[in-house]
């Protein structure tokens, strides 16, 4: 199985897709290298990109209205993007996959309430909550965690929960139980790393998502508190500038489309393999 | 058609379990709600007298307006007028909260359907020639295209599309509110930025379950007794292919109208997102409970009419199995 | 010549001047005479003494108009003899060159504005609601955007010496909507009801000087107050002071449901959040409006959105535009951009009885480490004035000018290790971007000029409705404050102690006492003099972090003329029309 992960790697899609996550998480992790300036300090504003900064170096992709050099913040950007939806989706991951494991395996009444819990947690306006919770507590990656764990955990839950029903009945499940292995071991080791294909896809695709979540959040108001640099934060702080000066705008759109593209073609070419690998087992 | 009224006494018990789920889903969420909002209730006066009201004043319309009774009592009156049809008035809008409701539900049902009738047929034409001609130019762009458009979120395409065709080329309005009567104009910008996101992930969805219906045996063996493809197409692979992209699409419906909210703001299109938006910003209780037990009834019947697609499209399943493969 | 003094206003004139002086101003003493009420009569004794003080001791001649209007002089007059032009409703600069263009009549106006609930007028809280009833009651009195006091309702008034009893005498032949009469019923019920004990308007703290009022004939009232109060008719024009029908009560007191007005629209369609139809009417007192009809349509928070409808001629009027849109306002040719200095501000007020803050050295620190110049840059273009701590802008009749306070990050750092934090210390902002995105802009200008001084300043920002809720709760929060015409309007509205709006609970009696006294003057130099004292006082306790006065901006369309942008937001749509 392993190597037909690492195989499906070398493929052109899975390839670029790999790049550019690749590429994003090495940037967050050496963001404060890589950041030509302080992301947080305010100095000319509304430079266009290329120009000539006072120190003598030069602000590749311009500044924003507040002074602060567009590609540090983008660089920090990415540090807070990546972790704040790795969290999220982790944690939204986390609870789908318990829950699912559990209905999946238990059927009968636990499958029954725990799907129950599922849609009432799917149907629920999060958008509520949001509002309750940053007044209580105030705006910060709580509330994303919260958003994604709400929005996709249901999901995932349903995924996992399809693919331990179908698998529950498979012979190898069968002669574990007879050997007498213990419910946990049957779950965690025998059932889940077989639905890791379809799962790491869908891990892919969901970081996208929760990336995109962050966005429309900073959108309405409540997302993460200034001055973080937050890559949709920072596209709709400056909407209304985008015409006037479209570089705002443009880089972090670049920015978060490329990651959350890079996501979906990772997502892609490790798809193929996981496909084929289902329909023979 | 012979499978489904074999199935049509299992098909009624099985659409009664739903509708009873569906019931007691609602009356889980509304107690949720109630009891999220029961820890800010007392800002509810202060939205609705303004912030330079004094204690005394937000205290007597709370009492005034029956917000300081017990929690459960509150909760079960509510319950009770909202099942006889009385669901209140809004604090914020101040009016009967079931002609609020209506208009705004039409006109996301508007936007919902324009949105769909551009989707529905781009985004399965295009994943179909995709994926019948695997490998092909024509797969290559539907492929970039798709990931493209889905890797860009809503609020960019919409700032970008605006500043494109409102402010640089001015052939289309900025604001969407329908203030003056309806404006098909005003209806583009919204359905494009839906369009752009959603057509893609069909078409992608569509081109994939294409791609696998194509490879398997049996369309194999229609191909090599010589039926010309288009029928193949037509008769064979596309029943069997239309499935996933058909829950894709109905998965759609309910985001398409509280999901939107982001398209619904920017174009200050009065729609559902807007006004559950609207409605959490003022702790206007009754109207989230109404917004919210309108949306889970939207959720549960598309999930319904989905499954009843799933067994007219593949006779073989049973429902069961479809409402199993529609999980995934 | 004998001068009169008044008994509480403070004249500390010399008896005698120089004869040279007398000389030069002969020929103004001569046009004196022509200074004239605005019914004709005689004026105030205080007027001739002011207008003397303007030619002869070079007091700001639009200061001393501003005051001389509350006295009752015609605008008129006062500026004839003062020197000074008539105001123009510029649009276009090229207008004011071209000969006088005659108003076309008809149209209908598409005006963006947010809708609120409204009931009563006299308890609105939300300017826009003011706009809207605007157009159909009326106030005594009119405020125009220059600041200058003329009659409305009011044909004219007259104050007694000491200005604590003041004669109105009203317009004849105004009718209400439903064909009834105006008379002096109506205003002496209006005022009732402001001043009532259990009144929750607004109104009681501004008028609670006002003890009596009683009707003298069918059109005359007199108003009784315990102090004097010289900007009384400038305050008849606040927008919860409309003048509303006797029987508003009577009929349920809610007035879009009953709309019943003097003024030139009526009231035709209502819908909270969505949309208003005011249309012209025809039996009005006044010249007919030019507009047939005015349509206000809600377009949401979003100012980018209204400025692309705008933009596509959806609407022909924005009712606010800030900084932000100011780049895409520019570059559009249908649009016209008005700005007026204006008094409006971002106060960041932190709350006296609360720890830190209760520690002046803290607030001092948080005062000294603000680099104003960078905000006002940074935040809002330039776009401006510089504020000073103490809420009083430059240009208010009633400014005094203080020394200069300086940026001063050692200093901060000294008093924040003299009140025991040496190592700095963590605080936190609470701002709901109430009025736009420059609000959270501002905000972190302030973090990033505290963090010099070792203030670790982290920002809560939550959603606008969200903030109402808690702006007087917070212990350091920025509030915005609309323009009041007065400096001392501010100061006694939000720094008087036990006043409602008085968000940082900063009680000072020496402050009070200056207020007091400040209040009860006519001669803006004195008067300015006894303001300058109030500044000093919040300058010292460091009340708040106030840091510039942005500029008003609103946009309309090429073809709206007559319409000036407002600092009070007040708009009048009477005199306006469409090309």
């Amino acid at each position: 199985m392993s190597v037909g992960w690492l195989k499906s790697l070398t493929r052109p899609t899975a390839a670029t897709g790999a790049l550019l996550v690749g590429g994003w998480l090495v940037v967050a992790l050496l963001s404060h290298v890589l950041a030509p300036y302080d992301p947080f300090h305010s100095m000319l504003p509304l430079m266009s990109p290329g120009a000539p900064a006072p120190d003598g170096g030069t602000f590749w992709l311009g500044t924003d209205s507040l002074g602060r050099d567009v590609l540090s913040r983008l660089i920090y950007g990415a540090r807070t993007v990546v972790v704040v939806a790795t969290v999220a989706t982790v944690t939204a991951y986390l609870v789908g996959i318990s829950t699912g494991l559990l209905a999946g395996y238990f059927r009968g009444r636990v499958d029954i309430l725990l799907s129950f819990f599922a849609n009432v947690i799917l149907s629920f306006p999060v958008l509520v909550l949001y509002i309750v919770i940053i007044v209580a507590l105030g705006a910060s990656a709580a509330n994303v965690v919260l958003a994604v764990t709400f929005g996709s955990a249901p999901a995932i839950f349903r995924i996992v929960r399809a693919i331990t029903i179908d698998l529950r009945g498979r012979d190898f499940i069968a002669a574990a139980v007879t050997q007498g292995e213990s419910t946990w071991r049957i779950l965690l080791v025998e059932i889940l790393p077989n639905s890791s294909g379809a799962l790491i896809v869908d891990f892919c695709l969901r970081l996208g998502y929760s990336a995109i979540t962050m966005g429309v959040l900073g959108f309405l108001g409540l997302g993460l508190p200034p001055p973080t640099p937050d890559w949709g934060g920072m596209v709709n702080e400056r909407r209304t500038l985008a015409f006037a000066f479209p570089h705002l705008v443009l880089f972090p759109c670049l920015a978060l489309s490329s990651l959350v593209l890079g996501l979906s073609l990772l997502a892609d070419g490790l798809r193929q393999p996981a496909a084929r690998v289902r329909r023979v087992a | 058609m012979t499978a489904v009224s074999a199935l049509s006494g299992g098909v009624s018990r099985w659409l009664l379990r739903k509708l009873l789920g569906m019931v007691l889903t609602m009356l889980a969420v509304s107690f949720l709600v109630f009891a999220v909002l029961e820890l800010n209730v007392d800002d509810v006066a202060v939205k609705v007298l303004g912030q330079f009201s004094t204690a005394d004043q937000r205290h007597a319309w709370l009492v005034e307006n029956g917000y300081t009774a017990p929690f459960l009592l509150r909760y079960v009156r509510w319950l009770w007028e909202f099942m006889t049809g009385h669901w209140g008035t809004s604090t914020y809008y101040r009016e009967d909260i079931l002609t609020l409701i209506a208009p705004r539900l039409a006109a996301s049902g508007l936007l919902a359907g324009a949105a769909l009738l551009v989707i529905v047929p781009t985004g399965l034409v295009m994943g179909i020639i995709a994926g019948v001609r695997e490998g092909s130019v024509i797969d290559r762009l539907v492929s970039v295209f798709a990931i493209v458009t889905t890797s860009v979120p809503e609020f960019a395409s919409a700032v970008f599309l605006t500043a494109l065709f409102v402010f640089w080329l001015g052939w289309l309005p900025g604001v969407s509110t329908m203030a003056d009567g309806f404006h098909l104009r005003e209806l583009v910008l919204p359905v494009c930025v839906l369009t752009l996101y959603s057509a893609g992930y069909v078409a992608r969805m569509t081109r994939s379950s294409m791609v696998e219906v194509m490879q398997s045996p049996y369309i194999r063996t229609a191909r090599l007794k010589g039926n010309p493809m288009r029928r193949v197409i037509v008769r064979h692979a596309l029943r069997n292919a239309l499935v996933t992209p058909v829950t894709v699409i109905m998965l759609q419906i309910p985001w398409l109208l509280s999901g939107v909210i982001v398209v619904e703001v920017f174009f200050a299109y009065q729609g559902f997102g807007t006004l559950l938006y609207q409605a959490a910003l003022n702790t206007d209780i009754y109207l989230i409970e109404a917004c919210t037990m309108v949306s889970v009834v939207v959720v549960v019947l598309t999930q319904v009419a989905s499954d009843l697609l799933y067994a007219w499209l593949n006779p073989r399943m049973s429902i069961r199995g479809a409402a199993k493969a529609g999980a995934e | 010549m004998q001068r009169r003094l008044s008994h509480r206003c403070i004249w500390p004139y010399p008896m005698s001047e120089p004869p040279s002086a007398l000389k030069r101003s002969r020929g103004a003493l001569l046009q004196l005479k022509a200074l004239r009420n605005n019914d004709g009569s005689e004026p105030h004794p205080a007027a001739r003494d002011l207008v003397h003080d303007a030619l002869r001791r070079g007091t700001d001649r639009r200061r001393v108009l501003r005051v001389l209007s509350w006295l009752g002089v015609s605008a008129v007059s006062a500026r004839a003899v003062l020197g000074l032009p008539n105001p123009k409703y510029a649009q276009m600069p090229l207008q004011a060159a071209r000969p006088a263009v005659t108003p076309r009549s008809g149209g209908t106006l598409r005006f963006v504005c947010a809708i609120q609930q409204m009931t009563d007028p006299a308890l609105t809280t939300w300017i826009e609601a003011s706009n809207l009833f605007r157009n159909s009651v009326e106030f005594l009195t009119y405020v125009d955007s220059d600041n200058i006091t003329h009659p409305y309702l009011a044909e004219s008034w007259h104050p007694s010496e000491d200005l604590k009893t003041w004669d109105f005498k009203l317009r004849d032949a105004v009718k209400w909507s439903n064909g009834d009469r105006f008379t002096v019923d109506d205003v002496i019920f209006n005022i009732r009801r402001w001043i009532a004990p259990a009144s929750k308007s607004a109104n009681r703290t501004t008028f609670a000087a006002i003890t009596g009022v009683e009707a003298l004939d069918e059109l005359r009232f007199r108003l009784y107050l315990s102090r004097p109060l010289c900007s009384l008719p400038e305050q008849l024009y606040a927008y919860t002071c409309p003048i509303l029908h006797r029987r508003f009560e009577e009929q349920g007191a809610n007035w879009p449901r009953n709309p019943i007005g003097t003024g030139p629209f009526q009231l035709a369609d209502y819908h909270v959040s969505r949309l208003a139809v005011f249309k012209r009417r025809r039996d009005y007192w006044g010249p007919p409006a030019y507009l047939d009809e005015i349509r206000y349509a809600d377009l949401g928070t979003e100012l980018a959105t209204h400025v692309a409808a705008l933009a596509a001629g959806q609407v022909d009027a924005l009712y606010r535009v800030t900084i932000t849109e100011l780049d895409l306002v520019r570059r559009f040719p249908n649009m016209q951009l008005l700005t007026e200095p204006c008094a409006q501000t971002l106060v960041m007020r932190m709350k006296q009885d609360q720890k830190p803050y209760d520690d002046v050295r803290v607030r001092r620190a948080v005062m000294l480490s603000c680099d104003r110049e960078q905000m006002l840059r940074l935040a809002y273009r330039n776009m401006g004035v510089l504020g000073e701590h103490h809420h009083v802008a430059p240009f208010h009749p009633d400014y005094f000018k203080l020394p200069p306070i300086e940026r001063d990050v050692a200093e901060a750092r000294r008093l924040l290790a003299q009140a025991g934090y040496p190592n700095g210390i963590d605080l936190t902002l609470s701002l709901g971007n109430t009025q736009g995105r420059y609000e959270q802009d501002t905000a972190q200008i302030l973090q990033q000029n505290c963090a010099d001084a070792g203030i670790r300043l982290s920002l809560q920002v939550l959603p606008a409705a969200e903030y109402w809720t808690v702006w007087d709760k917070v212990p350091f929060g920025m509030t915005y404050w609309a323009h009041r015409p007065l400096g001392i309007m501010a100061l006694e509205l939000a720094y008087r102690s036990g006043s409602a709006w008085n968000e940082s609970h900063f009680t000072n009696a020496r402050f009070d006492a200056a207020l007091d006294a400040a209040s009860g003057i006519l001669d803006p130099r004195e008067r300015s003099r006894a303001i300058g004292e109030c500044e000093r006082i919040l300058q010292e306790q460091a009340v708040m972090v106030q840091a510039y006065f942005p500029k008003k901006f609103t946009v309309v369309s090429s073809r709206v003329r007559g319409f000036r942008a407002d600092p009070q937001d007040y708009y009048r749509m009477d005199r306006v029309w469409l090309a």
